[in-house]
């Protein structure tokens, strides 16, 4: 599939929503492995780094990935 | 045709009003949905003149595409509006004729014509047209045109959005403030003398939930849309960190209301204060920056006020009374004592004094009679007089000077670029440095150094509940919360526009930021000598008879003079005219170019003349030549008289120095600036002028076209040079200098070049400028000091870094309220310019001597 700007708001939604899910994940990988957190520990850590992650991410991607598209 | 020159032709510069802004990530984000426009070239946003400057490509680009997406990220676009009273309106066809013809008007956003109510109402952009343009195209259509009230224009909106933003704040504090203070009080319950004051229910957590609630939905709303405004166009703005830092304290008093056993620190920590009292604090502060925010702005607003509304004008013998945007070049106006002179003219009739302070900073009222110029916006203090219209509307000298103001007020100096630079990649940082700071205390610090009495600063209660997630979290909200870089954004621009104002009430118009900065750090001043130093024009300094009296030699010399052209001479005849001669014209006369005259007063020849023409006609001057030298010695350039063959004596003339010339080099000099004279005049009294006026450098012989070759000679030297001089002739020179300072532009201040334009022709105004923009510089440094230094102090106390010692962390709601202060600390530190006079402008510094006079004053000192 060939990306054109019009697809630049998608695109980089995907972008940073898959990013940040890495991120989180790997929040979650690690307290899960490696200490004795509790549950709510775990799942609310992971959603404030999800948020974080988002918010930082949302304005850095966006205008890379359009400006990548326009060329 | 090339790219750059048909992208050149198809730009159109306009400047968009735009409130709603408190701080530099509201211009970031503003820029950055403008600058997202198809055929936008470069946008420029000033947060303290809430403004916006835009260079675009008018076809692709269009009005209501800026105000579309300055609305989309959360701000208003405050157009001016007009409401008129049409007469002869019949039914739609007439409503869609107007509507038709005006939306053809550039500059038009929307036009509602209602022929039942004869009424109608245009919004419009002023920089593109102005009210008298729409009034002339409805009536050409054939209607009955006039104003209804005063209209409102683009300040009158900003002014009421302003308000309505106070009142808008006002009322939340009014909603957030008794209930965050219940809060408080409910949260306290349980320690100090509040246990006995206070009913326990108060206390109770689903007590303080039903109060906290409503200040989140309700004052606290609108950083939650306002963030997601921005969140959906891909920027970051201050609402989000305040919508974040507000939503976790919320959500965590939440949970550890409903599920205390989750770990979020139990139902001792319940946070509800702190999402009550951190949303109270932020409407504060952003109430305090709406009231404070409008009074930067006073000098413009001041100027803006004094455009005159009405006009009387003479049409058919008859007076009639109009609004003077209606006046046309050529209109005969009536202006009466007290009165306000409605647009620019020369006076044909009366006689007056005219209060100019508000226009050219001149203190004194200026004296005005047939054939003087008169300046719209001033005001008539004694008689009354009639003057003719020369520049109306946007031609006229305040509206010039308005446009430069608000110009110069969204240009950004390089400092401020930084700053809204470093204050716009702070929220990503702040959000970054955020999670930075939750994983530290989440995987680190938690296990390092909690302990059970963990308090809050300033609170007495312990935080015995919290687990490793409720910790991290706290920490991670009020490094949010406490990191607000407000400060940083109002810091510079508010500084500038205050600087900016402050000097055009002097009479001083910096054209941009850049400008002052500039200003502020000139080392070089290079002046101009005539025109600039000098008056321009020649007088008589001194006449020396070899027998007789000196008048009679000055009578002779007049006489053969009366029919010249030549500047000297011209002066000769002032000279004597100044000192009673009755001056007789000559029967005959006849110029030797390069030489003299020749004239012939009842039957005596009389030769006026250099040493060539004396020793062409055999004129012995001999015993004249030591005085001669003497006099060409101090500059002045010497002509020789004699009657009938025979010596009568000598006449020196000389371009007299200003009165204050030799004070603003006094002063320049004292503030450690070297003083540099240029001219064209040759050495020996170039070099003398510069002797009277201790100048430490004279550059002479100079031709015109080589003045910017020598201030980049200086420059070279690695010194910013600021160049002083005639604002046409010497072009050149000041668009090379650093700072190019157009002195006595008078009131077409459009025409000049320069960055700094002096619309009086006083040489102290140089002193002035710098004096003002060292001053604007001095407090900007002041602000960033403030702002910057808040950031740099408290983020680490936000981030926990005396919790290792004494076990206690700062509150969101604490971090809030220091915010707000420092927020408050940079705007009451740019008010203190509102009272500023430059120094030179209060009278001599105190302990100085009294103002060196120059030697060559206007005063005819004659030798006997």
């Amino acid at each position: 599939m060939r990306f054109t700007p019009e697809h630049a708001g998608l695109l980089s939604a995907a972008i940073y929503t898959a990013v940040s899910l890495i991120v989180t994940g790997i929040f979650f990988a690690v307290t899960v492995l490696t200490g004795d957190y509790s549950w709510v520990a775990r799942v609310g850590g992971s959603v404030w780094l999800f948020l974080l992650s988002m918010i930082i991410l949302m304005p850095t991607v966006t205008p890379l990935v359009r400006k990548r598209l326009e060329g | 045709m090339s790219r750059e020159e048909k992208e050149k032709r198809e730009t159109e510069e306009l400047t968009v009003p735009v409130a709603g802004m408190t701080c530099a990530a509201c211009v970031i984000t503003i820029e950055k949905a403008l600058r997202g426009l198809p055929g936008v070239r470069e946008a420029n946003v000033s947060l303290a003149g809430g403004k916006a400057a835009l260079k675009l490509d008018p076809e692709v680009c269009t009005l209501p595409d800026i105000e579309r997406a300055i609305e989309d990220v959360g701000y208003e676009v405050p157009w001016s509006r007009l409401n008129l009273l049409v007469l002869r309106m019949m039914g739609s066809h007439c409503e869609e004729n107007i509507t038709a013809a005006l939306k053809t008007l550039p500059g038009v956003i929307s036009v509602q014509a209602t022929s039942a109510t004869d009424s109608v109402s245009v919004e419009f952009s002023e920089a593109q047209v102005s009210p008298a343009t729409i009034k002339k195209t409805v009536r050409e259509l054939g209607y009955e045109v006039s104003e209804k009230g005063e209209g409102e224009d683009a300040l009158d909106r900003e002014r009421k959005l302003r308000q309505a933003e106070i009142r808008r704040q006002l009322l939340n504090m009014a909603f957030a403030w008794p209930l965050g203070a219940l809060v408080m009080l409910g949260t306290f319950s349980d320690f100090w003398v509040f246990k006995d004051i206070v009913p326990s229910f108060m206390g109770e957590k689903l007590f303080l939930f039903a109060l906290t609630t409503p200040i989140v939905v309700g004052p606290g709303r609108q950083f939650f849309v306002n963030s997601w405004h921005g969140l959906r166009r891909g920027v970051t703005d201050m609402n989000l960190l305040y919508a974040t830092g507000i939503g976790a304290a919320y959500m965590i008093a939440v949970i550890n209301t409903f599920w205390p056993s989750a770990g979020f620190g139990g139902e001792k920590a319940t946070f509800y204060e702190a999402a009550a009292l951190l949303t109270a604090f932020i409407v504060l502060g952003r109430y305090l920056e709406a009231v404070t925010r409008g009074r930067t702005s006073e000098a413009i607003r001041k100027l803006m006020k004094l455009q005159p509304k009405r006009a009387r004008v003479i049409r058919d013998g008859k007076e009639i009374d109009i609004p003077a945007d209606e006046v046309e070049v050529g209109d005969v106006c009536l202006v009466r004592p007290g009165e306000s002179v409605p647009v620019d003219g020369m006076v044909v009739e009366g006689y007056s004094a005219v209060d100019e302070a508000m226009v050219t900073g001149e203190s004194l009222p200026v004296e005005k009679r047939e054939g003087d110029e008169v300046i719209g916006g001033t005001l008539n203090k004694t008689g009354a007089f009639r003057f003719r219209a020369v520049r109306v509307g946007a031609e006229m000298a305040l509206s010039q000077i308005i446009k430069l103001v608000e110009e110069a007020q969204t240009t950004k100096a390089p400092i401020q670029a930084l700053a809204d630079k470093v204050a716009g990649h702070f929220i990503l940082g702040v959000h970054a440095l955020a999670l930075a700071v939750f994983l530290f205390w989440f995987f680190v610090g938690f296990d390092l150094w909690f302990t059970p009495d963990t308090r809050l600063v300033l609170t007495p209660y312990t935080l015995e509940g919290l687990e490793v997630f409720g910790l991290a979290l706290l920490i991670s909200v009020t490094v949010l919360v406490i990191s607000c870089p407000c400060a940083v954004g109002l810091a510079t621009p508010s500084a500038m526009m205050a600087g900016t104002g402050k000097g055009a009430e002097f009479g001083i118009l910096f054209k941009g930021a850049d400008a002052m900065e500039a200003t502020a750090k000139v080392q070089v001043v290079v002046m101009d000598k005539t025109g600039t130093l000098t008056k321009g024009e020649p007088s008589v300094t001194d006449v020396v008879p070899l027998e007789g009296p000196s008048d009679e030699v000055l009578r002779l010399a007049a006489a053969a003079e009366k029919n010249s052209e030549h500047p000297l001479g011209d002066a000769i005849v002032r000279g004597a005219a100044g000192r009673g001669i009755e001056v007789q014209a000559a029967d005959s006369f006849q110029a030797v170019p390069g030489h003299g005259v020749e004239a012939s007063l009842n039957g005596v020849a009389v030769l006026l003349g250099n040493r060539k023409l004396m020793a062409d006609r055999g004129v012995s001057v001999d015993r004249l030549l030591a005085e001669a030298e003497r006099l060409e010695g101090e500059g002045k350039t010497v002509m020789f008289v004699a009657a009938d063959g025979r010596p009568l004596g000598l006449v020196a003339v000389a371009d007299t120095l200003k009165e204050t010339s030799a004070r603003a080099v006094q002063e320049l000099k004292r503030m450690g600036m070297e003083v540099v004279m240029i001219t064209g005049d040759n050495r020996l009294t170039a070099e003398a002028i510069g002797r009277q006026l201790d100048i430490d450098r004279v550059l002479a012989e100079v031709l015109p076209q080589d003045k910017a070759a020598e201030v980049r000679k200086l420059q070279a030297e690695g010194k910013t040079v600021a160049m002083v001089g005639d604002g046409i002739n010497d072009a050149p020179a000041l668009a090379q200098a650093n700072v190019g300072i157009a002195i006595g532009s008078g009131t077409d201040v459009a025409k000049e070049t320069g960055h700094v334009i002096l619309i009086r022709d006083d040489i102290l105004d140089v002193v002035a400028a710098v004096q003002v923009a060292r001053s604007t510089m001095r407090l900007v440094r002041q602000n960033l000091f403030w702002a910057f230094g808040y950031n740099l102090a408290a983020i680490p106390l936000g981030a926990g870094i005396l919790y290792p010692f004494v076990a206690q962390v700062v509150s969101p709601q604490l971090a809030a309220l220091l915010m707000a202060a420092s927020s408050l600390s940079v705007t009451m530190n740019t008010l203190r310019m509102r009272g500023y006079v430059p120094p030179v402008k209060r009278g001599p510094p105190s302990g100085s001597p009294e103002p060196v006079r120059p030697e060559a004053e206007p005063a005819l000192e004659v030798a006997q």
